[in-house]
């Protein structure tokens, strides 16, 4: 039963034709792909009443986050690995289990999207072509979900890849990294999606930044750090051949933080590297030339960092230095 | 309205960017003279203001409580499909496009379930004012 209030009344003000129209607006203009502007534009011209009402829903609309709670969690099913529809809600923070289940039942049962995925092991790279002549390149330890259905789109669940896009205006290429959007109409840039951040780095043309919420562009030497966590999002610039360095042999840092730093080394080198808590806020900014031979490599990077790099069992650690790695 | 490249960047179609930006400025006017009538009226309604106290009485928090609550169920009663379309769409800010790719459902199925969110909130948000 809905629509039934306290009093006992069935409120159905909604009823005017305008404010449904309205409404309609306001939907379709909180969308990135919006571009009917001069329909829009008419509709309003056509009568004073229309503009009050879209001015009115679309206030109404700007406070609904705060009025609309999250979905209540239900208790877990058994998590499926293999699901990323079902990975991908759960870290998502607003919709219920039970949302999920449904969504990856409706997912898997009407599949008007072809979806299959394409990974790499650490240390392994890979280049993947879309039938549109997009190329992604694929680092260590990465997994992207693609669409035979849909060459203008991307999931990137874990890793790093470059993104060469074939340009077309009319329809954009869109890359979901987590509840992030990156979107494009033909450019080169580069996405990591590791523990819990974000980063893009734009080398030619320019992305949007989730284009239905913040918004924000990244001209070419722009990039954008998110902390998935708590959502927040900062920009700085980067140096063009610094974008997908990894490709060439080498991690360009500038103002990186070292938690970052390790993670990187880590998904080139296809080895397990931490920093030390004591160390991971701290920033490095310089060049690393890339090394097969990780004692090799730490034996030369740590220095360069001011830190010292010591084995623990399979994984390395970088902390504190003292002038020499062990 | 002027766009500066330097500020914003390469653009690669100006209008309807430009667009955007103008509704916005439209939408942040509207808000302000909204925001000016209210003030004008409550200065114009006499003296207690000194009196009104910053905090939410226990009262408020409760009936604020109480519409979370029911906005929560209207939702998840038009069905956990409209639910997620609808919490994706708006508090996400996943585009419909983007929402029908990850569901595997038609477009058309995304704007319908938006359409039938957006109404149900709608319907019951003038509950709550008439109340």
């Amino acid at each position: 039963m809905r629509g039934v209030s306290a009093a006992g009344i069935k409120h159905d003000r909604l009823h005017t034709m305008i404010d449904e129209q309205a409404l309609d607006w306001v939907i379709r203009i909180r969308d990135p792909d919006f571009s009917d502007w001069e329909d829009f534009t008419q509709w309003l011209e056509a009568d004073p009443a229309h503009g009050s009402a879209y001015d009115r829903l679309a206030d109404w609309d700007e406070g609904l986050p705060a009025m609309v709670p999250p979905a209540r969690p239900l208790p877990q099913p058994a998590n499926d690995p293999g699901e990323p529809g079902w990975k991908r809600w759960r870290t998502g923070g607003f919709a219920t289990a039970a949302a999920a289940v449904l969504a990856v039942g409706v997912y898997m049962a009407v599949p008007r999207a072809d979806p299959y995925t394409v990974s790499t092991g650490a240390g392994e790279q890979r280049e993947v072509a879309l039938a549109d002549g997009t190329r992604i390149a694929l680092n260590g330890d990465t997994s992207l979900r693609l669409d035979r259905k849909n060459p203008r789109f991307a999931a990137l669940d874990r890793g790093e890849a470059v993104f060469t896009v074939r340009h077309d205006e009319a329809n954009p290429f869109r890359v979901n990294v987590g509840n992030a959007v990156l979107q494009d109409a033909g450019t080169v840039f580069n996405v990591t999606r590791v523990g819990g951040v974000m980063r893009v780095g734009v080398s030619e043309g320019k992305v949007i930044f989730n284009p239905e919420a913040q918004a924000i562009d990244l001209p070419a030497g722009k990039a954008l750090r998110l902390a998935e966590s708590n959502g927040t999002a900062t920009t700085f610039a980067i140096a063009h051949d610094a974008v997908a360095s990894w490709q060439h042999g080498q991690l360009v840092f500038d103002n990186a933080p070292i938690g970052d730093v390790a993670a990187d080394i880590g998904r080139n080198l296809g080895v397990t590297v931490r920093a030390d808590p004591a160390v991971s806020a701290r920033t490095f900014t310089g060049t690393i030339g890339l090394d097969r031979d990780a004692s090799r490599f730490f034996g030369a990077a740590a220095p360069l960092m001011g830190l010292a790099a010591a084995r623990q069992g399979d994984a390395w650690v970088l902390k504190e230095g003292d002038g020499a790695s062990r | 309205m002027r766009l500066r490249e330097r500020d914003i960047g390469p653009v690669s179609d100006p209008l309807p960017y430009l667009h955007r930006m103008a509704n916005n400025l439209m939408l942040d006017r509207y808000r302000s003279s909204i925001r000016r009538e209210k003030r004008e009226q409550e200065w114009s309604g006499g003296g207690d203001m000194g009196e009104r106290s910053p905090e939410p009485s226990a009262d408020d928090r409760l009936v604020a409580a109480e519409r979370l609550e029911r906005v929560r169920q209207e939702l998840d009663g038009l069905g956990a499909r409209v639910a997620l379309v609808f919490r994706r769409f708006r508090l996400d800010g996943v585009g419909q496009k983007a929402i029908a790719e990850e569901l595997g459902v038609s477009l058309t199925t995304v704007e319908k379930d938006l359409q039938k969110a957006y109404r149900a909130l709608a319907n019951l948000k003038d509950s709550f004012d008439a109340e």
